[in-house]
């Protein structure tokens, strides 16, 4: 039978076509994907060496900016205020470096498209790595700040296995990008039509430095109000990372909160992005 | 084959100034008239290149080349029409973006090939043809702040012809080189398109323009009015000038 043979080879060719395009379309993006880090990280490298190169103690002031406002508020709250805590200053140190990542990334993300008009609109790259890159570049100083906060633990006599430790800091670190970059995201394209949010960003992170248990623990807070503060996911991600740089086993339910979280902001930075990106470039 | 393709395409700006809490209470209001207060940027623009071709767009100020140019490279978006793209496209619209003061020569190469689409591998192995294009020689070590927007221009042409792009857009930024340079862009140029590179050139510089590009349109408020050889499209422009329309 001539013409079913010739309709089964058509049909063998039209599937071979099919897969090698597909494989084109996958190698494709493949090459995209690659090319795109590549790009962030050479984004990173120019903040990092943009913001360092002049000065002479470079990285060490991501790291001296907390540990001085940690020193503060050790100062203010053990011994002026009289805070009844035992090792304060670890509890505060350990809070002030991811907060310190969170409150930096959005601060200046948000004006990761309206301060680089030029990379918005004289050469076309995916318009999120804008925002990305001032996320991971706050990673960046925060892994710098990582072993002194190991440092103070040690030199306060705290102990943990280093093996878990690793891994638990790798999941935050991951689950933190997750958690800053939407709002980071948000944040940027809002500014661009209105540039009044980003110093509302501003006073927002004032406030929530208060109003989430970093400088005091939660059970200080008066009892029928503690449900508010369980509510902020930024004490979620805070009170994860003091459960690991104590090198505790981080509990679930802080893991299954902090991605409820994350899916909340992303399903939102994602709604925002799809109504209002295609007008950045000549709104910046 | 169609490198580009534009199909009656029209943009417009929200051109009304950012009303601040000012404005709002005082009851500000954007002044609508002038000669550059403009509802349309571009109405109904249609054109096409093929592969190997040289495209020059001559116009007035303000008659939306730029803002075609950023159309063609994607950075804007259409309000009605189509744009087709095929193939790579390398741009270079502003002197130095992508660029950073603080960096070295040597660093805003790889960062700039990477805006451009290149890998960071693919840099490494031309690193030394773009640095002898660009005659930069020691200087490539020094940090941009301290370049001459001539130096600026030819280290930004020499990672943009590395770049391997089908579709070369360019606006206006040779004219800041010397002669010498510019000589040579123009000359990499002809070999560009001469090997099925395609061009597509904004500039005010007549002459160059007419050296550089076989076809040319020439807009006029915000609308095609000429397209065909560049003589045809510069005799146009210039009995627009002497306000024969």
């Amino acid at each position: 039978m001539p013409f079913r043979g010739i309709h089964a080879e058509f049909r063998r060719r039209q599937a071979g076509r099919s897969l090698f395009r597909k494989l084109q379309i996958m190698v494709h993006i493949k090459d995209t994907l690659l090319q795109a880090i590549e790009l962030l990280y050479l984004l990173v490298l120019k903040e990092l060496k943009v913001r360092y190169k002049r000065s002479f103690f470079g990285y060490l002031w991501a790291i001296a900016n907390p540990l001085a406002f940690a020193f503060i508020y050790w100062l203010a709250f053990k011994f002026i205020m009289r805070i009844e805590m035992e090792n304060y200053s670890i509890f505060i140190l350990t809070a002030m470096f991811p907060w310190a990542w969170l409150s930096q990334s959005v601060t200046q993300g948000t004006g990761s498209y309206t301060n680089n008009v030029s990379l918005v609109r004289r050469v076309r790259l995916p318009k999120v790595i804008l925002p990305l890159s001032n996320v991971i570049q706050e990673m960046v100083h925060f892994i710098f700040a990582i072993p002194v906060v190991f440092l103070f633990v040690f030199l306060t006599g705290g102990e943990g296995n280093p093996i878990m430790q690793t891994w638990q800091i790798g999941l935050m670190l991951f689950l933190q990008v997750l958690f800053v970059f939407p709002l980071t995201v948000i944040g940027a394209v809002l500014n661009v039509y209105v540039r009044d949010i980003q110093y509302v960003v501003g006073i927002l992170f004032s406030m929530l430095f208060f109003a989430t248990p970093i400088v005091y623990p939660l059970s200080m807070v008066p009892v029928q109000y503690q449900v508010y503060f369980r509510s902020n996911p930024i004490y979620w991600l805070i009170e994860s990372w003091r459960t690991v740089f104590a090198g505790e086993v981080l509990p679930a339910q802080y893991v299954f909160n902090l991605l409820l979280w994350i899916v909340v902001f992303s399903l939102f930075a994602i709604w925002i992005y799809r109504r209002l990106s295609s007008k950045i470039a000549e709104l910046v | 084959m169609k490198m580009i393709e534009v199909k009656n395409v029209w943009k417009t700006y929200n051109n009304h100034p950012q009303l601040g809490i000012k404005e709002w209470i005082v009851g500000g209001r954007a002044r609508t008239e002038g000669r550059f207060s403009r509802e349309w940027v571009l109405r109904d623009i249609s054109f096409s290149i093929d592969a190997g071709r040289s495209l020059g767009i001559i116009g007035h100020n303000g008659t939306g080349k730029s803002t075609l140019l950023n159309l063609l490279l994607g950075t804007l978006n259409v309000d009605a029409g189509t744009i087709t793209r095929r193939g790579k496209i390398g741009a270079m619209l502003e002197l130095g973006s992508g660029f950073h003061p603080d960096l070295t020569g040597r660093e805003n190469i790889f960062l700039n090939g990477s805006i451009l689409g290149m890998r960071i591998n693919e840099i490494h192995r031309v690193f030394d043809a773009i640095v002898d294009f660009s005659e930069l020689g020691a200087a490539i070590d020094h940090p941009l702040r301290t370049y001459s927007s001539g130096m600026s221009a030819r280290l930004a042409f020499a990672v943009l012809v590395h770049a391997r792009s089908d579709v070369l857009l360019i606006d206006e930024v040779l004219a800041v080189g010397d002669a010498s340079f510019q000589a040579k862009c123009s000359r990499y140029l002809h070999e560009y398109t001469e090997k099925g590179g395609t061009l597509v050139v904004v500039s005010h510089d007549l002459q160059t323009l007419n050296a550089l590009c076989v076809d040319g349109i020439c807009l006029h408020e915000g609308k095609l009015v000429e397209s065909g050889t560049m003589d045809v499209v510069i005799d146009r422009y210039h009995r627009l000038s002497a306000g024969v329309s």
